[in-house]
């Protein structure tokens, strides 16, 4: 059973089940309650009544009994409402349990970004991994556990009075609340999977569809477009139609089970509670009292159900693991010292299969010095950048800061580099927030001024907010150019004394790409910088072109040298500006 | 409650027709299931034997399996509708992409609109089947009760008569309250939920920054906060379901204390009391059902809203009457007084100002401009996608009032910036404005494209499969196979281009120079670009300046005085080696 495998390696829900115990006993004993308060008010107005019509009788009689069917009355809603706020609690608190274990399990693992930044937003998903998890415990574990623990403690109740009946109540209950979830999540399982697949490629396609639709519109091929997802549409919906279908009738079987049970109370109080009045006083009571049990029985399938959501979601926080320090032992180093940076006949690929191979690649770069690195995307340009920064390591070959290995400097890293890419990332807070994440030591001032330097002052002092202005979710309130800006501006305040540039101007128009790398190499002019870029734009600024191809170096030199003496550069450059 | 536009839906009211006489089908079975279970443990309380409660017994149970029963038509008869409807709802949204699709996806945002409406058709599909049955469900069971009810005892009937109204407005002052107080916090509240997925996203900055250890602490208070918060609203937001559930099973204590006092003075005998109790919560259930999925139904009746907020957009008018035509050296367009403005959903307004632009033969107009000049918008106007709200249009001496004509668009080979490949295989996609066209062809297309080596290096050569949006092969291939496509429609003269290598590295850029250049060759080409070494390919250029043409002329005219041409090619090129 896939179930248990599920959680034979689990370290995501386990743990927390544990953690937390008194609260999570107690939503659970008010679950209980909640159930138990439904049932007995039922009892107690069924015993009311029918003490009520059993003369001789007087107020006092019945005073008991109606006191209790008002508390239970009053206790049911009252159970409720505190059981889900106890249950959301709990959940809530594991969940930031949950979370800063995530956040600190990736922290540890910087070389996971680079595996998975192609694999779509593994971010969003882990994220939404977290709440699936919170809808584990409230949809399936807690409702499940509770139905337990009633049929349980019903079975136990009757076998008190009765041991056989007991056991047969048991046996129908077990039916509800075990058998029939089980065979519906066996069943419902590559159904819901499959679904789950057919339904994300389909909304890749419809999303598609919709961003092609001009060439459809010209192809003229109407029908065609209309077609397009069909074929996933019918697929989608015949096994839809099918899930569909067998949840009705589970769910109708489920009641001819609950209706069962209901005769057989029926039988069993006639046969053995009518031998005198008192006695036969409690037969409504008792029977009436099973309907309620129903709002907790009958949804555990339900719950079940939603299970190989769960189950992926476990089995994928399930994969994402701490990675152990490797790291040799720390050397304490003064950015002030900062000489050179040498890349000594480096060697790396990920895997045989991925086309990144980077072949005995050397290069020294002196403080102070500019270099470009192009070559044709998918190559490697922004590996080398990660090999400098020593997320990855280099299979042969290696790469120095003055005499001291990249991985003996890893602790202090943020005093050595900056690092500036296409798509700077901003944190959805204040502007001022995000720019001082560079040096959280700096002043109000300082801050201002490093946005003057970047050229943001007036543009950031014409917003109403002006320097309080929420950047929005990944800085969507600024353009892309002006996104660049701040993220400098970040880089201006960390002050590190070598900068890595990773593509920071694709995607710009020529204007603005030239006005930014105008204040780029403006305002680093002291820096020591590496550029990657994807064409010649700004190539003046830097001392030195590296030309990457597969497995070699195809050219290099100072910008000048080369277009005097390489024909092939001055043909790529006399394109790039048009001459 | 309920939008009157569903109404309008093909089945709806056949529909509503059959729930109705299911649900009082229904609503006479539950009034049967509890009097027969009160009848017999009435006979149980007697103390009579079991063969006089197997009668009742028996018929209960029938009318409970066929509540159930009905319960199960019903389920099917809606979901059937539901999943119909929304199917339609979807093809519906399709069609207008189709036919509207351009000018709403040019419109900013309205790209996002279209795909979660796309995407919302789950909810609505929910929403049907929701609504419809709970409604009913609501409207017809309780009434046919409460009827029986006062028939055997008055006094319980007024009972439950009052209670309904008390709870409705007590979940209204409740839901109310609720609302305001979430209201109130949510712009603080969406921030702190995203909080943890920025902080994800943010991590390798945070990492660069050297603060991503510290961070972790921030991640722990953000997330209590987020309880703290969540538990506060939550506190309130259901109340409105305690109140529910306090005043009906009050209700039911009431009842039952009423109904024993009455009991005790003899007013009437227990069957009627039983019954009523039994019959109690049954009377509420509807109620608490609807109450309870009211969330899921506003989600689904606000994707609904949206859905048809995007149906409901006026289509552009069908002045579709261009006559065919070839376009050959001869052929020639003749623009005049072109206006177009549209107010996005954001702050830039894109609009549109055409004196004169004339288009002939096979002349090769480079567009440029600075970003944002309206240079796409000219080309999208262009090939008709976007509709002017004012234009003297002539093709070939026929007056048109837009470019939206289909034998325009016949004409038309469209190449933006981020080519289109959709999921098929390598020769489905060359062949995409030619789908009978023969293997020797593709063939030929692919080889004038220079696709040969990158076609070799695949095990698969043409049958490749490429996943939508051409996932998993480089930019430069994509822009090949769309050049192979062109070059496959030899029936379309009339080229266009939308910054088609901006994303691309220069070699690679380089390489595809030359088969764009054979492409050109007997095309109308229109090329919009901002790199500027295709303006020596050109022989005529428009420069584009705030949704005007600030300066056009061959490139030799133009560069011989310092105009708008001059300016801008020397903004762009910055300084020079």
């Amino acid at each position: 059973m896939n179930f248990f495998k599920t959680f034979k390696h689990d370290t995501w829900v386990k743990p927390y089940i544990k953690q937390y115990k008194g609260l999570l006993i107690t939503a659970l004993l008010l679950g209980l309650l909640t159930s138990f308060c439904a049932a007995a008010l039922m009892f107690t107005s069924g015993y009311t009544i029918d003490k009520a019509a059993t003369p001789p009788v007087n107020i006092l009689l019945i005073y008991v009994p109606i006191l209790l069917t008002r508390a239970f009355g009053i206790g049911r809603p009252v159970f409720k409402y505190i059981e889900r706020l106890k249950s959301h609690n709990w959940v809530l608190r594991v969940t930031s349990d949950l979370r800063t274990r995530l956040y600190k399990t990736l922290e540890s693992d910087a070389s996971f970004f680079n595996e998975h930044h192609k694999t779509g937003d593994i971010m969003g998903l882990l994220s939404e991994d977290i709440s699936h998890l919170q809808n584990l415990y409230l949809r399936t574990i807690f409702p499940a556990v509770i139905s337990y623990l009633l049929t349980i403690i019903a079975s136990l109740a009757l076998g008190i009075f009765n041991p056989s009946f007991g056991f047969f109540v048991f046996l129908l209950l077990f039916i509800e609340v075990f058998i029939v979830p089980l065979v519906s999540v066996s069943i419902e399982s590559a159904r819901r999977a499959y679904q789950k697949e057919v339904k994300s490629d389909l909304y890749v396609q419809l999303t598609d569809n919709i961003l092609g639709v001009d060439d459809w519109i010209i192809s003229g091929r109407k029908e065609d477009f209309n077609n397009l997802a069909a074929k996933n549409i019918h697929d989608l919906d015949q096994s839809k139609n099918k899930s569909k279908a067998f949840r009705r009738n589970r769910d109708f079987v489920l009641q001819l089970v609950f209706v069962a049970l209901a005769i057989c109370f029926l039988i069993f109080t006639n046969l053995t509670m009518t031998h005198n009045q008192e006695q036969a006083n409690f037969v409504a009571a008792v029977v009436l009292a099973i309907f309620p049990l129903s709002d907790a029985i009958i949804p555990v399938s339900q719950g079940f159900e939603e299970w190989p959501t769960y189950r992926d979601s476990i089995l994928r926080l399930n994969t994402v693991k701490p990675v152990p320090n490797t790291l040799p032992k720390q050397v304490a180093f003064n950015p002030d010292d900062f000489k050179e940076l040498t890349l000594d006949k480096i060697t790396f690929e990920y895997d045989s299969d991925s086309p990144i191979l980077i072949k005995n690649f050397s290069q020294k770069i002196k403080r102070g010095e500019k270099l470009a690195l192009l070559g044709p995307s998918g190559i490697g340009k922004t590996t080398v950048l990660q090999l400098i920064l020593g997320d990855l390591s280099p299979q042969q070959g290696q790469i120095k800061i003055n005499d001291l290995d990249i991985s003996q400097i890893q602790e202090n890293r943020e005093k050595i580099f900056s690092v500036l890419n296409q798509k700077p990332f901003l944190f959805n807070t204040t502007l001022m927030n995000n720019v001082r994440l560079g040096n959280e030591q700096k002043s109000d001032a300082e801050v201002k001024m490093a946005l003057e330097r970047v050229g943001l002052k007036d543009l950031v002092e014409s917003l109403p907010d002006k320097y309080n202005t929420i950047v929005g979710e990944n800085g969507s309130r600024f353009s892309g150019g002006e996104q660049e800006r701040i993220a400098l501006a970040r880089i201006l305040l960390q002050d590190a004394p070598i900068v890595l540039l990773d593509e920071p101007t694709v995607g710009l128009d020529p204007i603005t790409e030239n006005d930014l790398l105008e204040t780029f190499f403006n305002v680093l002019h002291d820096k020591t910088i590496i550029w990657v870029t994807h064409h010649l734009q700004g190539i003046n600024h830097v001392d030195h072109v590296v030309f990457m191809n597969s497995e070699k170096i195809e050219m290099e030199g100072a910008p000048e040298e080369l277009y005097q003496t390489n024909s092939h550069f001055q043909k790529l450059y006399k394109m790039d500006q048009g001459l | 409650m309920i939008d009157k536009r569903l109404f309008r839906l093909p089945g709806t009211k056949k529909l509503i027709l059959m729930l109705a006489g299911l649900t009082l089908l229904q609503a006479f079975v539950v009034l049967f299931q509890g009097k027969y279970l009160a009848e017999a443990l009435v006979n149980s309380w007697e103390q009579k034997s079991l063969q006089t409660i197997i009668y009742p017994m028996v018929l209960f149970a029938l009318a409970f399996v066929l509540r159930h029963l009905f319960n199960l038509v019903n389920t099917k008869i809606v979901e059937t509708y539901a999943g119909k409807t929304s199917e339609n709802i979807r093809s519906q949204l399709l069609e207008k992409v189709y036919t509207a699709g351009p000018e709403m996806i040019s419109e900013e945002g309205t790209g996002n609109l279209v795909t979660s409406a796309l995407d919302g058709i789950d909810l609505v599909e929910n929403y049907f089947k929701l609504i419809f049955t709970k409604l009913m469900n609501m409207s017809i069971i309780p009434p046919v009760l409460l009827v029986y009810i006062y028939m055997q005892n008055v006094a319980s009937g007024i009972t439950l008569t009052v209670i309904v109204p008390l709870v409705i407005l007590f979940m209204i002052i409740l839901g109310l309250a609720a609302q305001s107080k979430a209201d109130a916090q949510y712009k603080q509240y969406t921030i702190l939920s995203n909080h943890f997925l920025d902080a994800l996203r943010g991590l390798p900055t945070l990492k660069m920054l050297g603060l991503s250890k510290r961070y972790a602490k921030n991640i722990y208070t953000v997330s209590d906060e987020y309880r703290r918060r969540t538990m506060n609203t939550l506190r309130i937001a259901i109340l409105s379901t305690f109140a529910l559930d306090w005043l009906t099973t009050l209700g039911i204590a009431i009842l039952a204390v009423f109904l024993g006092l009455g009991l005790i003075n003899n007013s009437f005998p227990l069957f009627p009391a039983l019954v009523t109790l039994i019959l109690a919560p049954e009377y509420f259930l509807p109620l608490r059902d609807f109450s309870n999925d009211y969330h899921a139904t506003l989600n689904g009746k606000n994707a609904l809203n949206a859905i048809f907020e995007i149906l409901e957009r006026p289509s552009t008018a069908k002045d579709d009457n261009l006559a065919d035509f070839t376009w050959d050296k001869d052929a020639q367009v003749d623009v005049k007084n072109l206006q177009f403005t549209y107010k996005g959903s954001g702050e830039k307004a894109v609009s549109l100002d055409i004196d004169q632009l004339k288009l002939a033969g096979y002349q090769r107009i480079g567009v440029i401009g600075k970003s944002g000049s309206g240079k796409t918008t000219l080309i999208r106007a262009l090939g008709g996608f976007l509709v002017p709200d004012s234009a003297e249009i002539q093709i070939n001496q026929q007056t048109v009032p837009n470019f939206k004509q289909a034998n325009w668009q016949k004409k038309l080979t469209f190449l933006p910036q981020s080519p289109y490949l959709f999921a098929g295989s390598i020769a489905e996609n060359i062949a995409f404005y030619r789908p009978q066209a023969s293997m020797d062809d593709i063939k030929k297309a692919a080889h004038a494209a220079g696709l040969d080596d990158f076609l070799n290096s695949l095990p698969k050569g043409y049958e490749t499969q490429i996943g939508e949006g051409g996932r998993g092969i480089s930019g430069g291939q994509q822009q090949r196979i769309m050049l192979a496509r062109a070059f496959l429609a030899d029936d379309r003269h009339v080229l266009i281009f939308d910054e088609p290598t901006a994303h691309l590295d220069i070699e690679t850029e380089y390489a595809l120079k030359r088969p764009m250049e054979k492409l050109f060759q007997n095309h109308l080409v229109i090329f919009a670009t901002h790199r500027l070494h295709w303006i020596k390919e050109m022989d005529y250029v428009v420069v584009m300046d705030n949704g005007q043409i600030a300066e056009q002329g061959t490139p030799a005219e133009l560069s011989r005085h310092n105009g708008a041409y001059s300016q801008l090619i020397n903004n762009m090129r910055g300084d020079q080696l």
